[in-house]
């Protein structure tokens, strides 16, 4: 069992890579939109990203799905009326993220005035040793969602967003030093909360 | 503890499963973009305020004090009297509308 878990996370990953996707581009997609009002395209463009986008918003949100896809609806109606501003500087999907992250911090600022480098999280991160040993992503999700709230906006930019530091430094407005600190942090934390249970198995 | 290969193993297989099914996401979405702008053709726009920046031209240089109107101007630049002020009026109404079909046309918005 534990062989086959391995050999699965050596496997590469299904994820979607920007430029080897079936069918147009995302800058073919964003020029017919852009120029033609073209609906279909951004549709198409909204299903090719969705998936990844949402799935950030959930780490971010600690799981809410609904809270999540809210937000998703919203980066991407955002993302409509100012694509007339996308420069093509960067990948379309970094841009997605950049806008995703500014929807979470706006809720979460919104929902407790919390500026985005507070760690103070430790109560929660006592309580999660508390938590029903449920193996798998369920673990890694709860030990993510119990990450400060700056921490979590790194591991997500940087693993579930597939940002580089300093694409995640921008999308999240925070200096790079901060985002390789939260990183690293984060790191410890979680290698910390997953050892038990993992090694255990 | 846990070794920083295998958490960053977890992360990336994790981050490169944990892609969230459709499920109608994308019909929410397109519902909620604004209405379509209506699909105006290249020509329709500029025509219009053409026609109408004709129009109040026509009607300025008709109730303008120049003696004789758009009667007296049409017969002076006919006669290549250019300078009267019926003509000079009549050739700078024409070049204002000149420089906004230019403008108008260079403008794709």
């Amino acid at each position: 069992m534990e062989d086959r878990s391995l050999q699965e996370l050596d496997r590469p990953a299904p994820r979607e890579a920007e430029g080897a996707l079936p069918g147009p581009s995302d800058a073919e997609l964003i020029l017919a939109v852009v120029e033609r009002d073209d609906r279909r395209a951004y549709a198409l463009l909204v299903g090719r990203h969705q998936g990844q986008v949402r799935s950030v918003l959930r780490r971010l949100t600690k799981g809410d799905a609904a809270l999540a896809d809210d937000l998703a609806q919203d980066t991407f109606v955002l993302a409509w009326r100012n694509l007339k501003r996308f420069r093509f500087e960067s990948r379309f999907s970094t841009w997605l993220y950049r806008i995703a992250f500014n929807a979470w911090q706006s809720e979460a600022r919104r929902k407790r005035e919390l500026p985005l480098d507070d760690d103070i999280r430790e109560d929660s991160a006592a309580g999660a040793c508390e938590m029903p040993d449920i193996v798998g992503r369920v673990d890694l999700e709860r030990a993510i969602a119990t990450l400060s709230e700056g921490e979590r906006a790194a591991v997500a930019a940087c693993y579930y967003a597939d940002l580089s530091h300093e694409e995640a430094a921008a999308a999240l407005g925070m200096p790079l030093g901060t985002v390789k600190t939260h990183v690293l942090r984060a790191k410890a934390k979680l290698r910390a909360r997953l050892a038990p249970r993992k090694d255990e198995a | 503890m846990m070794n920083e290969d295998k958490l960053d193993r977890i992360l990336r297989h994790d981050a490169a499963t944990a892609a969230v099914a459709d499920e109608d996401f994308t019909r929410r979405v397109m519902e909620r973009l604004p209405p379509a702008r209506r699909a105006a053709r290249a020509w329709t726009t500029p025509a219009l305020v053409m026609g109408s920046a004709a129009l109040g031209s026509v009607l300025a240089m008709a109730l303008a004090p120049v003696p004789g109107g758009v009667v007296q101007a049409a017969l002076d630049i006919a006669q290549l009297h250019m300078l009267t002020p019926a003509a000079l009026t009549a050739i700078g109404i024409a070049a204002a509308i000149l420089a906004s079909a230019v403008v108008l046309a260079a403008d794709p918005d």
